[in-house]
Order: C-alpha cells, then sequence, then structure tokens
C-alpha cells in the first residue's frame, strides 16, 4: 500500500508525529478484536489534537476479505468508572452482533434519546448505563459536532478508558487521517471534560 | 431481554418438528414399531423445545430483576481484585471475577461473580478496574455489575 504509507508519512512531517512502524495494541476495542491482533501498520504516534496522544495507524485484517480501517488510539481512563463502554458506530458499517445464542440477556443497549445522533450513528452501550452520564455526554452542541464535523466514515469506540476513533477509508490521504486524529481528539476532550464535572 | 430469530427458530423448528414426528405417522397408520421410534423422537424434540422456553422465560425474569436492581438500587463500585477465566462460550471468555464492592451505607465487601464477556472486556479485567455496579438496597448480596 505504497499510497497509505506516503500518507502517514506526509502527516508525519507535517504533524511532528514519530514513525513507529507497527504498533500491537491488543484488544482493546470491538473493532480491535475483528483485527485479530493484527498491528497497525503504518503507525504513527504523537498529538492528535491539542492536550491528547495517541496513536494513529492502519488496521488491516482478513476474514472472508481484507478490511482495512485507518484508526486513531488514545486513552481516557477516567472514563471507565462513568461508562465501561460507549459504541458510536455510523450507521451502515457491518459491526458482529453480540446477540449469538438467541436466549441470552444482550450483552448492550442501543440508546435512541437523541434522534439527531442516531440519523447519523448507532450508539451502543452496557445495558445498564447510567443514563444521565450519556445524557450529559452527548450535549446538544457535541451532538451537533458528531452530526456535521467528524469525517463522513467516522466511527469512535470507547471501552475501559481505550478509545478508538476509525474510519473506513482505503486511502484517506494525510488530510483524511489528519481528520480522523482531530476528530478524535476531540471525542477525547469531550470525554475528559464530562468525567472531570 | 428479547428472544431473537434464532431462538424463535429453534422453538419453532423443535416444537413443530417434534409434534409433527409424535403425530404424523400415527395418523398416517405406519408400522408400530416406526411410528414408535419417530414418536419418540418426536417427543425428545418436543421437550428440547420446552427447555429451550424454559430457559428464555428464565433469562427473562433474571433481566428484569437485573433492570428494576439498576433503577432502584444503591449505586456504587466495584474494584476487581482479580479475575481469571477457564472457558469460553460461543468464543467469549467466562470470567471469574472477585470484587470489593463499596456501596453507601453498606460498607466495603469482597465478592465473586461469574460473567460471559466479549474478549474486549475480559481483557480489560485486571485488579485495580473500577467498576460501577448496582445493589438491591434490601439484599447486598443481589447487585448488577456495570461492565
Amino acid at each position: 500500500m505504497p499510497d497509505v504509507q506516503s500518507a502517514y508519512g506526509e502527516l508525519a512531517g507535517e504533524r511532528g508525529f514519530e514513525q513507529i512502524g507497527a504498533f500491537a495494541p491488543g484488544p482493546l476495542t470491538p473493532l480491535l478484536v475483528e483485527g485479530k491482533g493484527q498491528p497497525l501498520e503504518p503507525a504513527l504516534r504523537g498529538a492528535l489534537g491539542d492536550g491528547v496522544d495517541g496513536v494513529v495507524g492502519q488496521l488491516a485484517y482478513t476474514r472472508n476479505k481484507t478490511f482495512r480501517f485507518q484508526v486513531a488510539l488514545t486513552e481516557v481512563p477516567a472514563a471507565t468508572a462513568f461508562a465501561p463502554r460507549v459504541f458510536c458506530i455510523r450507521r451502515g458499517r457491518s459491526t458482529r452482533d453480540d446477540e449469538f445464542y438467541g436466549f441470552e440477556a444482550r450483552h448492550s443497549k442501543l440508546w435512541t434519546e437523541s434522534t439527531a445522533l442516531n440519523e447519523r450513528y448507532e450508539v451502543a452501550t452496557s445495558p445498564y448505563q447510567d443514563p444521565n452520564w450519556l445524557r450529559q455526554l452527548f450535549s446538544p452542541s457535541f451532538v451537533d459536532w458528531l452530526g456535521t464535523e467528524p469525517p463522513a466514515d467516522f466511527s469512535f469506540e470507547l471501552a475501559y478508558g481505550a478509545l478508538l476513533g476509525s474510519i473506513e477509508a482505503d486511502d484517506p490521504g494525510a488530510d483524511g487521517l489528519a481528520a480522523l486524529c482531530e476528530a478524535t481528539a476531540q471525542v477525547a476532550t469531550r470525554l475528559r471534560r464530562e468525567c472531570e464535572e | 431481554m428479547q428472544l431473537n430469530k434464532v431462538g424463535i427458530s429453534l422453538i419453532a423448528f423443535f416444537g413443530l418438528a417434534g409434534a409433527a414426528f409424535a403425530i404424523v405417522p400415527i395418523l398416517a397408520g405406519a408400522p408400530g414399531q416406526v411410528a414408535g421410534i419417530l414418536a419418540s423422537i418426536g417427543v425428545i424434540w418436543v421437550l428440547v423445545a420446552l427447555g429451550l422456553l424454559w430457559y428464555a422465560r428464565r433469562q427473562k425474569e433474571k433481566a428484569a430483576r437485573n433492570d428494576w436492581i439498576f433503577r432502584q438500587g444503591l449505586r456504587g463500585t466495584a474494584t476487581v481484585l482479580a479475575a481469571g477465566s477457564s472457558a469460553e462460550v460461543n468464543e467469549m471468555p467466562l470470567m471469574s471475577l472477585r470484587l470489593q464492592l463499596a456501596v453507601p451505607g453498606h460498607g466495603a465487601r469482597e465478592v465473586k461473580r461469574r460473567e460471559i464477556m466479549p474478549v474486549f472486556a475480559a481483557s480489560r479485567m485486571e485488579p485495580g478496574l473500577v467498576l460501577p455496579v448496582y445493589v438491591n438496597p434490601q439484599d447486598p448480596g443481589e447487585f448488577v455489575l456495570v461492565w
């Protein structure tokens, strides 16, 4: 993937990222579990946005076909005590369902209170997630931002303090990667502020 | 909790096919030995369908109970003291957790809990992790772990 390599090289040059070759984050979020332990490659480390450090890289894995995602990973450890997991996934992106048996209680619940948010995203949490905290997190201004500012194929997964922003483009170019970094950093900043309040 | 298409299909398959195996050969006048074998299979399948229905109902009651604790319970924290897994169910680890519960008005106590979790959650269950928890005000031993 020479074009993706050059896009990451360009991004590193523009934003002062460190090129780290490959990075294996482990099974921190559902998308990374789907990746079956594949490392992020190429991968860069640095400031995703103002005060938000992390790693940006390409996740490629093969199931019945090859999937490629560009992802940005950072940490918001304080979020675990309020919301162990929040998945805000672009509507239409295919993900695995957690209803395997047909009889068991579900492991997650859709949060559908915000119509504007649900037009673009499917938001899933723990079935016993505090709804008040979610209402505060998804404030009208944050919902408005999520609906208009991030890249069109942006999704994010927050799981036990690990925040993974992702886009589905195979070759988004340096600008697309920069937009992914900024969107992920914005989400991290919003989460941190809500945890502090 | 809700029955999904897989659950409904399984119950319908075992129930209807079992009933057909048990009844149709007799109505059609099949030889006694053949009808007896098919009827035995049919009865077993009907019993499987009834067992699945019982399990689905039990899960529904469990989910309703957990919903009640979530709505009416006292909110606290659960700190993971130890976590391990020795089995998997549908590619998901069955986690054995030792937890320290801290709930206002009830002090701290140590409890054990087993949960089937997706891999991304199981991999984060390490000592020191603090999770929200909701405890039944009348029975501190009954709680919902938010993971």
